[in-house]
């Protein structure tokens, strides 16, 4: 009989979730985008992005930015953006996808929303904990979003290198992207399509990284100062460590992608040892890792991490911490270890009720080689079209504007690349300053594993790294290792 | 067999201790980081990030008593505090007094620390909260600041759109395949048609297919169909994932079920069909269950075929999505994953427990006669 009982509540249970079922499933049928028609290899007329501009850098002044009104979009040559906010894209709707979930993603969707309701463009966000895995099987099999936001420039290079993007400079005016991006921030966006180098996208917001984070309270309590040189840094470091504390708080563990915050110190070494040039020739795999260069990078920083003196927990515990709970000795009282060098999103991990300026404030990493100016180490996110529909190109020509990220300056959590952001939109201090340090700066790079092709930049760089610094492979293995895992199409 | 213990004198035999032993380990280390994770869930987020869960229980802990000022003069070498002599690396680890009663503690560096007397008592963790059951439920409030400086107040997406929509996806993926396996194991099983072997092996053969090398293919082919991001596009690949173990399950079982049985019925001029409804369904119910419970767990469970074929878009998004979501962009929240997961376990532990005299009694199924 109770197995009846049961039976009978199994099939009433389908019958009714398949009623219930239908219903829910009938209206997330209607976003379905009508994509299908994935990119075609683009054909690709406009072509002279490697061309000879020069970086006007000419911000804007006054109150209204191209990307505030139609007039305004207009003048600076931003036609579809123009016509969108004339209205002429009314109920049209645009799909981003990326890497921003949560709090991120309620920003990502607030940022949009005054362009919503100006423009009647809908503008709908999907952000994926497993961005990096889903993108690559969407992109294979035609049904991805219409824009997409890429924390990883390395990535978008393999879609670009498939055919797969649209060449933003068709979508976005050359001349316009020459004017509010610096330089080297196009640079960063050229990549080789099947038809010769794009513009893979337009950069949205960015991070700067060479930054050292320190407990100002008891750091000014114990009369140390803030170093502006690298020496002065390394008297500072030597100080802390002759009163009987560890300098620094270091933690790589972060799970899959353990070992990145080893590679950003491998890059911010190599800005400050060697030149520019050789940076570049290193991401593009023509200076190897097994080079003096690349070695003198990595020794630079290592003979920090191997010295137990310097490092709280001692070199064994640098593999085993999670890079958020890193800094949490520093606020401890008295801190425990003094400094830390992590981007600006950092922040959001140091526990709460502590204020900037009050409890913790940071500086910038000092140069080691006064011949190589003042690097700053960056990231960002760049956004990538996989059509060229009206609306799509009026998104991206907005977010091409510093009124494109205006919102999310004002809340805090991102910096604007472009070049007509205002310093008094920041509402964040933290990010005001960490602006004006790249105001300042005289070599800007981007974070090389994240241009590195993905085996690389994600995985044997990030993967040597830990192995190093665990003891489970000295130098001359590691780098050796890495330059075998480069792929050879490169 | 429980005559055969009693004779032993029950639980005191060598044999039985061993056994019973090696069970409680076994069932111990199982269960062990369960309980953390649920003692975790209840304790507020700075505690999790500070000390570990076994804190709670009573132990003896060193808390200060008092604080003295640095001994003065050189503090290089070997110093006297309270009667213990050490160095200033010892006195940061801790130097018990001579009595034996203090701790004395070296707080902060050489310069500008202090010393702490502490005295061992006993204590326990007693900061609980439901915060992150009420974060995880009800969603997080996120505060943001407006360029004008007043600040609003956000809610964030709550679970229970969440577990609706897992559940939707979850039963029908349970049962259809179920529906479909019964039918086509009874075939396999009863009724004799040309090229039932090569059929039969090919369903064993597709068990050992990795669903991911389907994963674009059949993307591929959702988007033709418009069947991309719809319930009825996962329902249909949960049960094509599904189906070849659970015809190789149910086959196994029905084609044990005793033959007189069946031959009786078609004697009284009973249809394939009448038999299948009135015999073998009734019949499999402990395989049909333990099967069940299996396809239940792993639907439930499933990340990646929701990820690839749903998306994360919040009217959407399953159970697991959320709460991978949930610990935000850079995993600044991780401490909610704590409470997150017991949430998403509820469900499978009652349909695990509800189900499983028969999971026992299905997994057994073919192996005794009788």
């Amino acid at each position: 009989m109770k197995r009846y009982l049961i039976l009978t509540c199994l099939i009433a249970a389908v019958a009714i979730l398949a009623a219930c079922g239908g219903q829910a499933s009938t209206p997330t049928a209607a976003p379905a985008q009508p994509t299908a028609v994935p990119a075609q290899p683009t054909a690709v007329p406009a072509q002279p992005t490697a061309a000879p501009a020069q970086p006007t850098a000419a911000p804007s002044t006054g109150d209204t930015t191209a990307g505030a009104s139609a007039e305004a979009a207009r003048a600076a040559g931003l036609t579809a953006l123009a016509d969108a906010y004339d209205g002429k894209l009314k109920g049209q709707v645009v799909t981003i996808t990326g890497t921003q979930t949560d709090e991120d993603a309620v920003k990502f969707n607030k940022n949009f929303e005054d362009f919503e309701k100006a423009t009647g463009i809908d503008v709908q966000y999907e952000g994926s904990k497993e961005f990096e895995g889903a993108i690559t099987a969407r992109f294979a099999a035609g049904d991805v979003a219409d824009i997409v936001d890429f924390p990883q420039p390395g990535l978008l290079a393999n879609f670009v290198k498939q055919g797969k993007i649209i060449n933003a400079a068709d979508l976005v005016p050359m001349d316009w992207l020459e004017k509010n991006y610096n330089q080297s921030w196009l640079d960063m966006a050229t990549m080789p399509a099947p038809n010769g180098d794009i513009q893979a996208g337009v950069w949205h917001r960015n991070s700067a990284k060479s930054l050292v984070w320190y407990p100002k309270k008891a750091f000014d309590a114990a009369g140390y100062k803030v170093p502006t040189t690298w020496d002065e840094l390394m008297a500072l470091q030597d100080q802390i460590a002759a009163d009987g504390d560890t300098p620094w708080c270091i933690g790589i563990e972060s799970g899959a992608a353990t070992g990145w915050p080893a590679t950003d110190w491998t890059e911010d070494m190599m800005l400050r040892t060697t030149s520019p040039e050789n940076y570049d020739k290193w991401v593009r795999g023509e200076l190897k890792f097994d080079s003096p260069e690349v070695r003198k990078a990595i020794q630079t920083f290592a003979d920090i991490w191997d010295n137990d003196q310097m490092v709280y927990g001692g070199r064994a515990k640098i593999v085993s911490t999670f890079f958020g709970d890193a800094p949490a000795p520093m606020f401890e009282d008295p801190p425990k270890c003094w400094l830390h060098r992590q981007a600006n999103f950092i922040t959001s991990f140091f526990p709460q009720g502590k204020k900037f300026g009050e409890d913790y404030d940071f500086f910038y990493l000092p140069g080691i080689d006064p011949q190589y100016g003042k690097p700053v180490l960056v990231a960002g996110d760049i956004m990538a079209a996989t059509n060229d529909k009206p609306a799509t190109e009026a998104v991206m020509q907005y977010m091409s504007t510093g009124e494109g990220v205006k919102w999310w300056l004002g809340a805090g959590g991102a910096l604007g690349p472009q070049n007509d952001v205002q310093l008094d939109w920041y509402g964040d201090p933290v990010e005001r300053k960490v602006a004006e340090i790249l105001k300042d700066a005289t070599v800007v790079r981007f974070d090389a594993s994240d241009l590195m092709p993905g085996a690389v930049g994600a995985g044997s760089f990030w993967k040597g790294m830990t192995d190093l610094f665990s003891g489970s492979a000295d130098l001359d293995t590691v780098v050796k290792e890495i330059d075998a895992s480069w792929p050879a199409s490169q | 067999m429980a005559l055969a213990t009693r004779k032993k004198r029950g639980p005191f035999n060598p044999s039985a201790i061993i056994v019973n032993g090696t069970l409680l380990l076994l069932v111990l280390a199982w269960v062990i980081p369960t309980i953390g994770l649920l003692i975790s869930s209840f304790r507020p987020r700075f505690d999790i990030q500070t000390s570990g869960w076994w804190t709670v229980f009573p132990h003896r802990e060193y808390v200060p008593v008092e604080t003295i000022p640095l001994p003065e003069g050189d503090r290089t070498g070997v110093m006297e505090i309270r009667g213990a002599s050490a160095t200033f690396e010892q006195f940061r680890q801790g130097i018990t007094s001579p009595d034996g009663q203090y701790k004395i503690v070296w707080k902060g560096n050489r310069r500008l620390g202090t010393i702490e007397i502490q005295e061992q008592v006993w204590t326990w963790g007693s900061a609980w909260t439901l915060e992150n059951y009420e974060q995880v439920l009800q969603g997080k409030t996120f505060e943001i600041k407006r360029p004008d400086g007043t600040v609003e107040v956000v809610p964030g997406d709550d679970l229970v759109n969440a577990f609706i929509n897992s559940l939707v996806v979850t039963i029908p993926s349970t049962v259809i395949p179920i529906l479909i396996a019964a039918f086509a194991a009874y075939g396999f099983a009863w009724m004799r048609f040309p090229g039932r072997r090569v059929f039969f092996i090919m369903v064993v053969a597709l068990l050992v297919v990795p669903l991911q090398i389907a994963l674009v293919p059949i993307l591929t082919d959702y988007v033709r169909l418009n069947l991309n991001g719809t319930f009825l596009g996962v329902w249909l690949a949960h049960t094509g994932f599904g189906l070849s173990l659970a015809t190789y399950l149910l086959y196994s079982y029905i084609s044990q079920l005793p033959r007189e049985v069946l031959e009786s019925a078609f004697i009284d001029g009973a249809s394939h069909f009448t038999i299948f409804t009135r015999l073998i369904l009734p019949l499999s119910v402990p395989a049909l269950a333990s099967f069940a419970i299996f396809q239940f767990l792993w639907v439930w469970n499933d990340y990646l075929v929701a990820l690839i074929f749903i998306g994360s878009k919040p009217d959407v998004q399953v159970l697991t999505m959320r709460i991978a979501d949930m610990v935000g962009s850079r995993g600044n929240d991780w401490h909610l994953l704590t409470a997150g997961a017991f949430v998403s376990m509820v469900l499978p532990l009652i349909v695990f427990f509800s189900l499983q005299r028969y999971f026992v009694r299905g997994l057994l199924s073919g192996s005794v006669k009788g």
